[in-house]
C-alpha cells in the first residue's frame, strides 16, 4: 500500500466527488468558541477519527494552541472547504515535540488570532505539490486505503502518517532490549536515549510521543467536589479510559470505575488527608510530605492524576527518587488536595521542583504561587538555590515568572539607601536571599527590563509602572508561606544509599 | 550617549548593581539599546509551545498592563465543583488536630480488600442475602482473594476452596459469579491496575505501562559514583545474609536432632535399666546385627559426647593441675554408650553417606590439630565429601574446625562399594564393624601394638586414643612393634603381596601370621609411629615423651608422657559386637607438636613411613587396599614409584620408632594416593617442614575418604629432629566387656 498515492487519491476524490474523507493528518479550520464565547476558526490538525454509531468524530489539535484544548469534534465543526491533506513527506506536525525544531522568538508578535485568520499556511501550496504528483487515481486504491485506515491507527499507533524525521541528535525511539538502558540512558548529553534516562527526572523526552500519548484518554475525573476535564494523556488502566467518568477517592486518590465502587471504597478508606507527614500548617493550608518510595500507591495515584494536567512529564519510571509535597486546604471534611509539587531527593542539576501542579478548580487563585514559594522555602532550609525542572509549560512559565518578579521586586524595593549611597545589590545576593537560581534571577531582571547599562556599568532601574504593578500584585497576594510554620529537616539522601 | 559602539562587559553576578528609579535617570532611554549586551536567558519552555498564541497573548498583555487581564489568561478545559452528593459520599467530619499529622512508617490500617463492589455485584449480593447473610466486605474479600491469586490463569474451584474459607454454597455462588464476571471483564483484572512492565522489554513502548523500575543499571554519574560499588556490596551482603539464614536453619535442624538423640538415649538407658542389662549383654545382642550393616553415625556422636564427658572428668580429676601429669582414670560406661546406641538405631542417612563418616570425623580431628599449627591449607583439600551428610555432622565440637571446601581442590566421591568384600562375611560382622572404626595402632614407646584404636582430638589439641578390645587382642599383643620391625621388612618388600593376600579373611585372622598377611594385604589399616615429620614451627622438645598405658580392669587406661607434652590415655570402653576397649589418649597442647604430626597421620591410616615404600617393608596394610581398590593400587604403585624415583630402601622408615628417627622422610609415600602430592616432596628428607605436614594430612585425608576403614594401628608420629618420639602405648588387654563411648 502506497500511502502517498493514497493521499492523492483522497485529494482527487475530494475534488471530483466532493465527498469528504477527512483522515489523520489533514488540516482544516475548525470551529471553536473562544473565551469571550465568540466563534473562531483556527486551523487544526486531525489527529484521530473514530466512528461511533451514526457519525464520525474527529480529534483535533488546534495549531498554535496548547494541546490541552484538543478535543473531539463533530463533522459540522470542520470547514471542509479549506481542507489540506498531509503532504507527501508526511510533514511533521508542529506539535510533535521536537525541541527546537521550529525556531520562534518568545517576543514574537501576538498573532491576530481572534479573527478567523488561517495561519500563514494556505492550502494552495499543498495543492500545487499534490498536483505535480497526480497520477491517474484508481478507486480501488482508495477503497483499499479506506478499508485499512483503522488498522493503521491501531497497529502502528498512528505513526504511519508521520514518521519521525531523522534529525541529528534525535532518533525515533527503538524498543530497547531488556538490559538496554545503557549509558545512553544515563547520559543526557548524547541526546539519544533508548529509554528515558533513569535519573530522578520526570521529564518526558518525548521519544515516546505517539498518537496514543498525544491524545487525552480520560473524559472526566470526579475528585471530591470537583469534576475535572483532563488536559493530557494519563496512563490509567486502559479499561477505565472508556468510562464517561473516572472516580477518584479524594484522599487516597484511588481510581474507581463507578460511584458505587467509590462509595464502597469510602467505607474502607479512612484517610482524610494525604498519607504523609504534615510539615507545614498555617490557617487552612497544610503541606504533606510523601516519600515516593515508602508510599508508592499514593505517589502513583497522585502522579496519574497529575499527568492529566502535565504535558511534558512522563510516568515511565517509578516514583522512588521523589518526594511529593501536597498542599491541602482544610475544611470539616478533611484536608483537600489543592496542588502538589514533586522534588527529586537528590538533584544533580539544582532542581528543587520536578513537577508542579495546581488542580484546575484551584487555579488562578494564588495557590500556584504558594506552591512555588513553598518549594523555595524548602530550598532555603536546605541552604541551596534551586530551579524548576525544564521544560516549563506555558502556565508554569507564567507562574514562575510572576513569582520571581514579585520576589525580586520585593527585595529591590525594600532596599534602603545606605547612608546616602544608592542602594545596590548583586545578583548572587538576590539568589542567596531567595534561593532562586542565579540564571532565573537574571532572566527575570531581563524580562522585567530592569537591567540597563549606564555610564559604564550595569544598573537596575525601577520604572513607575513596574513599581505600581508590583504593589498592585502584592495586595492581591494570598497569605504567604510562613517559614515559622515549616517543620522540615532536610535529609541527606546521598547518605541513605539509594533514595 | 554616543558611546554605543563599545561593547558592554558581561553581566557579573558578583558585582553590585546600583538601583535607580527611572525618574532619577532622565537620560536612561539613551542606553536602552545596550540592553542587548545581556544575553537573553532561555525561558525554559519548549520552543514549540513558546509560540502558542494564548501564551504570547498573555505575555504581551502582562508586559503591557503589568497585570493579567481577565480575558488574557490562558484558557484551560473547564472544571466543575458542584458535586451535590459530596456530603453524602464523604460522611463524617474531621476535627483538625492540634498536632501536625505524622504518619507511622508502617501502615496503620488493617488490610482491606482492594476490590470494591459495583452495582452488578450488589445485585448478586442481594440475591444471596435472601438465603444467607453476606456482608459487602465479605464479598469483596472473597473476590479480592480470588483476583490476587489469579495471575494469568484464574484459580480453579478447588483452589478457591482452599483460598476462601467459606460455606460451600456461598463459595460456589461467588466463584461462579466471579468467573463469569472476569470473563466479561475488559481489563486483565477486576481490580483495575496500572499496567506493569514485562521483563522482556516488550512493554518499553507501551504508553500505558507506567512506573517502571529503575533497577536495570545503577546511576554512576557525578555524586553517585559510589553507587555501583555500594550496590554490589549490598548484593554481597544479601547473599551472605541468606547464607546465614541457611546456616541457622541447619543449626536448628542439628539441635533438634541432638535433642532427639538425647531423648532416645535416655529411653535406652531406662529400658536397659528396667531390663537389668547392666552388663550390656542385651545391648550387644541387639547391636550385633546392626553392626553388620554398620551405621556410621555412631562414632561421630560418640566421639562428641565422649569428648565432653571426658573433659569434664579430666577437669575434676586433674584438680588444679593444668595439664601436666594427671591421670585420667575413670570412664563412665553408661553414658557414652548411650550416646552410641540411639545413633545406631538411627538410619537417618542414606547408607551411602555413612561410610564416609568415621573417616570424616577423624579428618576433622586432624584438621583441628593442624589448625593449631596454622596449616589450614592442607588437609581439607581433597576431602571426599558427601555433602548431604555435612550439615548434620557438624556437631558442636567441630565448631571452627568444620570442614570447608577449598577452591581448586578435587573432592573425590566416596567409594563405599569397594569395601563390599569386607562385609561379605557375616561371621566377621562384629570384628569388621570394629575394624572399620578402629585401626591397628602401634606406639613407639614402648614399642608395642595397642591393638585396635581410634584417634581423635580432645580439647586443646590433645590426641585421644580410643582403644577397642576385640578377640584379636591376644594376637595383636604379639604384634608389637618389635615384631613388626623385625619381621615385616622382608615380608613386605614385595609389592604384590596385597593382591596375593586379597582373599584372606581379615576376620579369621586368629594367628599372628594371618593378621600380618591381612595387614600386608592392605585390608587392615595399621598405624605405627614413624620417624617424625614435624611442623614448621621447629619447636624442639627435649623431653622424651613416654607413654605409660595401663589398662586397669579394662576400664581405665592412663597415659602419661613425660616431658613437655602429656598424653592422656582415656580408657574408653566400648561394646560393639565384641567387647571393645578403646583407649584414648590425650595430648595436651604443650605436646602440640608431636600431637600435630600424630594427628596428621592419625586419621588415618598408614603413616607416612610405612606407606608405599614401607608397605611392603613394614607389612603395614594399607587401608586402601581393601577399601579402595583404586587407591590401593595406586599406593602400591606409589611404592614402586618411590623406588623408581630413586629412594633408597634405607630411607624407608622401619616400624620401630627408633629407626624412624633416622629416617624422618616419609612424605613421598603419599604420592601414591594424593594426586596433589608431588613427587618433589620426597626430597624434604630429614627436613620436616610445614609442607610435609600438610602433605601428610592431605594424604591422610585422602585416605579418610575410604568409606569403610580397615582397622589399623595408628602410630603417633612425632616431631622431627627429635630423636625421641612420643609413643603411645596402648594396651588392649581388656577382655571385659565394656562400653565407652
Amino acid at each position: 500500500l502506497c500511502v502517498p498515492s493514497t493521499f492523492i487519491n483522497i485529494h482527487f476524490q475530494y475534488i471530483f466527488f466532493r465527498q469528504v474523507d477527512v483522515i489523520e493528518g489533514c488540516r482544516l479550520p475548525v470551529l471553536r468558541k473562544n473565551q469571550e464565547n465568540e466563534d473562531e476558526w483556527p486551523l487544526a490538525e486531525i489527529l484521530s477519527v473514530k466512528e461511533i454509531p451514526g457519525r464520525k468524530l474527529y480529534y483535533v489539535h488546534y495549531i498554535d494552541f496548547n494541546k490541552r484544548l484538543d478535543e473531539w469534534v463533530t463533522p459540522e465543526r470542520l470547514d471542509m472547504k479549506k481542507l489540506q491533506f498531509p503532504k507527501k513527506e508526511a510533514k511533521t506536525p508542529t506539535k510533535n515535540g521536537l525541541p527546537g525544531s521550529r525556531p520562534s522568538s518568545p517576543e514574537r508578535e501576538v498573532p491576530q488570532a481572534q479573527q478567523k485568520c488561517l495561519p500563514t499556511k494556505t492550502s494552495i501550496p499543498d495543492f500545487q505539490v499534490l498536483q505535480q504528483q497526480v497520477q491517474p487515481p484508481t478507486i480501488t486504491v482508495h477503497l483499499c486505503f479506506d478499508f485499512l485506515s483503522p488498522l493503521f491507527k491501531s497497529s502502528q499507533n498512528g505513526t504511519a502518517r508521520r514518521p519521525m524525521p531523522n534529525q541529528p541528535g534525535r532518533k525515533r525511539k527503538q524498543p530497547p532490549n531488556c538490559g538496554g538502558t545503557d549509558e545512553d540512558s544515563q547520559d543526557s548529553s548524547d541526546g539519544i536515549p533508548s529509554a528515558p534516562r533513569m535519573t530522578g527526572s520526570l521529564v518526558s523526552d518525548r521519544s515516546h510521543d505517539d498518537i496514543v500519548t498525544r491524545m487525552k484518554n480520560i473524559d472526566c475525573i470526579e475528585l471530591g467536589r470537583h469534576r475535572l476535564k483532563p488536559w493530557y494523556f494519563s496512563p490509567y488502566p486502559q479499561e477505565l479510559t472508556t468510562l464517561p467518568i473516572l472516580y477518584l477517592c479524594e484522599f487516597c486518590l484511588k481510581y474507581l470505575k463507578s460511584l458505587k465502587c467509590l462509595q464502597r471504597h469510602l467505607t474502607k478508606c479512612n484517610l482524610r488527608h494525604p498519607p504523609g507527614n504534615e510539615i507545614y500548617r498555617k490557617g487552612t493550608i497544610s503541606f504533606f510530605e510523601i516519600d515516593g518510595r515508602k508510599n508508592k500507591t499514593y505517589s502513583q495515584n497522585l502522579c496519574l492524576l497529575a499527568k492529566c494536567f502535565l504535558d511534558h512529564k512522563t510516568l515511565y519510571y517509578d516514583t522512588d527518587p521523589f518526594l511529593f509535597y501536597v498542599m491541602t486546604e482544610y475544611d470539616s471534611k478533611g484536608f483537600h488536595i489543592v496542588g502538589y509539587f514533586s522534588k527529586e531527593k537528590e538533584s544533580t542539576e539544582d532542581y528543587n521542583v520536578a513537577c508542579i501542579l495546581t488542580l484546575p478548580p484551584y487555579q488562578r487563585r494564588g495557590y500556584g504561587k504558594l506552591l512555588i514559594e513553598f518549594s523555595y522555602e524548602l530550598s532555603k532550609v536546605e541552604g541551596k538555590t534551586g530551579t524548576p525542572e525544564k521544560p516549563l509549560s506555558d502556565l508554569g512559565l507564567l507562574s514562575y515568572r510572576s513569582y520571581w518578579s514579585q520576589t525580586i521586586l520585593e527585595i529591590l524595593m525594600d532596599l534602603k539607601p545606605d547612608n546616602g549611597e544608592r542602594p545596590q545589590i548583586t545578583i548572587n545576593e538576590i539568589s542567596e536571599i531567595t534561593s532562586v537560581k542565579k540564571e532565573d534571577v537574571i532572566s527575570t531582571l531581563q524580562y522585567l527590563n530592569l537591567i540597563n547599562y549606564y555610564k559604564g556599568q550595569y544598573i537596575l532601574t525601577l520604572s513607575e509602572d513596574i513599581v505600581e504593578g508590583h504593589e498592585r500584585a502584592m495586595q492581591k497576594r494570598h497569605l504567604p508561606i510562613d517559614p515559622k510554620c515549616l517543620h522540615f529537616t532536610p535529609k541527606d539522601w546521598s547518605k541513605r544509599g539509594k533514595w | 550617549m554616543s558611546k554605543l559602539s563599545f561593547r558592554a562587559r558581561a553581566l557579573d553576578a558578583a558585582k553590585p548593581l546600583p538601583i535607580y528609579r527611572n525618574k532619577d535617570l532622565p537620560d536612561l532611554n539613551d542606553c536602552v539599546s545596550i540592553n542587548r549586551a545581556v544575553p537573553q536567558m532561555p525561558t525554559g519552555m519548549e520552543k514549540e509551545e513558546e509560540s502558542e498564541h494564548h501564551l504570547q497573548r498573555a505575555i504581551s498583555a502582562q508586559s503591557v498592563f503589568r497585570e493579567k487581564k481577565e480575558n488574557m489568561v490562558i484558557p484551560v478545559p473547564e472544571a466543575e465543583s458542584n458535586i451535590t452528593y459530596y456530603d453524602r459520599l464523604y460522611k463524617g467530619e474531621l476535627r483538625i488536630p492540634k498536632q501536625l499529622f505524622h504518619i507511622q512508617p508502617l501502615g496503620l490500617d488493617n488490610e482491606q480488600p482492594d476490590y470494591d463492589m459495583d452495582s452488578e455485584d450488589e445485585i448478586l449480593l442481594n440475591r444471596l442475602n435472601r438465603k444467607m447473610e453476606i456482608k459487602p466486605i465479605q464479598f469483596e474479600t472473597m473476590v479480592d482473594r480470588l483476583e490476587k491469586a489469579s495471575t494469568n490463569q484464574m484459580v480453579t474451584i478447588t483452589e478457591a476452596k482452599l483460598l476462601l474459607n467459606e460455606d460451600d454454597y456461598l463459595l460456589k455462588a461467588v466463584y461462579d459469579y466471579w468467573v463469569r464476571k472476569r470473563k466479561n471483564c475488559r481489563g486483565p483484572s477486576l481490580i483495575p491496575l496500572i499496567k506493569l512492565e514485562k521483563r522482556d522489554g516488550s512493554t518499553n513502548n507501551d504508553a500505558y505501562v507506567a512506573f517502571r523500575r529503575r533497577t536495570e543499571k545503577m546511576q554512576t554519574r557525578k555524586n553517585r559514583k559510589n553507587d555501583e560499588a555500594s550496590y554490589e556490596k549490598m548484593l554481597k551482603l544479601r547473599r551472605e545474609f541468606s547464607r546465614t539464614v541457611t546456616i541457622l536453619e541447619m543449626i536448628k535442624r542439628r539441635e533438634k536432632s541432638k535433642r532427639e538423640l538425647l531423648h532416645l538415649t535416655l529411653e535406652v538407658v531406662e529400658k536397659r535399666y528396667q531390663m537389668g542389662d547392666f552388663t550390656g549383654e542385651v545391648l550387644s545382642e541387639v547391636t550385633a546385627p546392626l553392626a553388620e550393616k554398620p551405621v556410621y553415625t555412631v562414632p561421630i556422636t560418640v566421639t562428641n559426647g565422649n569428648r565432653h564427658n571426658h573433659k569434664a572428668e579430666i577437669k575434676i580429676k586433674s584438680g588444679g593441675l593444668p595439664y601436666h601429669g594427671y591421670h585420667h582414670v575413670s570412664v563412665k560406661d553408661e553414658d557414652p554408650f548411650d550416646f552410641v546406641r540411639p545413633k545406631k538405631k538411627y538410619t537417618r542417612r542414606e547408607p551411602l553417606c555413612r561410610p564416609g563418616r568415621p573417616a570424616k570425623r577423624q579428618h576433622i580431628v586432624n584438621k583441628a590439630d593442624i589448625k593449631q599449627y596454622d596449616f589450614h591449607s592442607s588437609g581439607e583439600e581433597d576431602y571426599p565429601l558427601s555433602p548431604t551428610s555435612e550439615p548434620d555432622e557438624e556437631n558442636d565440637p567441630d565448631g571452627t574446625f568444620a570442614f570447608r571446601r577449598k577452591a581448586g581442590c578435587h573432592y573425590l566421591p566416596c567409594l563405599d562399594q569397594t569395601s563390599g568384600l569386607l562385609w561379605d562375611h557375616p561371621e566377621l560382622a562384629g570384628l569388621d564393624a570394629l575394624r572399620h572404626r578402629q585401626s591397628l595402632t602401634a606406639l613407639s614407646v614402648p614399642q608395642r601394638c595397642v591393638g585396635l584404636a581410634r584417634r581423635r582430638v580432645g580439647r586443646g589439641g590433645r590426641v585421644l586414643l580410643d582403644r577397642a578390645s576385640s578377640d584379636l587382642d591376644g594376637v595383636l599383643k604379639q604384634l608389637d612393634s618389635g615384631v613388626f620391625s623385625s619381621s615385616f621388612p622382608k615380608g613386605l618388600s614385595d609389592p604384590q603381596v596385597p593382591t596375593q593376600n586379597h582373599r584372606t579373611m581379615p576376620g579369621s585372622a586368629s594367628s599372628l601370621t594371618d593378621l600380618l598377611s591381612n595387614i600386608q594385604a592392605l585390608r587392615w589399616r595399621f598405624f605405627r609411629p614413624r620417624s617424625t615429620q614435624g611442623d614448621g614451627s621447629g619447636e624442639g622438645r627435649t623431653g622424651r615423651p613416654s607413654m605409660d598405658n595401663r589398662l586397669s580392669g579394662g576400664l581405665f587406661v592412663h597415659t602419661k608422657n613425660s616431658g613437655s607434652g602429656e598424653l592422656l590415655l582415656n580408657p574408653i570402653v566400648k561394646t560393639a559386637g565384641s567387647t571393645d576397649c578403646i583407649i584414648s589418649k590425650t595430648l595436651d597442647s604443650a605436646g602440640a607438636h608431636f600431637a600435630a604430626s600424630a594427628v596428621i597421620s592419625a586419621p588415618g591410616q598408614v603413616n607416612n613411613e610405612n606407606k608405599p615404600d614401607n608397605t611392603s617393608v613394614n607389612g603395614v596394610v594399607q587401608p586402601l587396599g581393601t577399601s579402595r581398590p583404586p587407591h590401593s593400587t595406586s599406593t602400591s604403585q606409589g611404592g614402586t614409584g618411590l623406588d623408581r624415583s630413586g629412594r633408597t630402601p634405607s630411607s624407608c622408615g622401619p616400624l620401630l620408632p627408633a629407626s624412624h628417627s633416622t629416617t624422618p622422610q616419609s612424605l613421598p609415600n603419599h604420592r601414591g594416593h594424593g594426586s596433589a602430592v608431588s613427587p618433589a616432596h620426597h626430597h624434604h628428607n630429614a627436613r620436616p617442614s610445614p609442607s610435609s605436614l600438610k602433605l601428610a594430612t592431605m594424604a591422610t585425608s585422602s585416605l579418610d575418604r575410604v568409606p569403610k576403614v580397615t582397622p589399623a594401628i595408628s602410630s603417633m608420629a612425632r616431631d622431627n629432629h627429635e630423636p625421641e618420639r612420643l609413643a603411645l602405648n596402648g594396651i588392649s588387654e581388656t577382655t571385659v566387656p565394656m562400653e565407652v563411648t
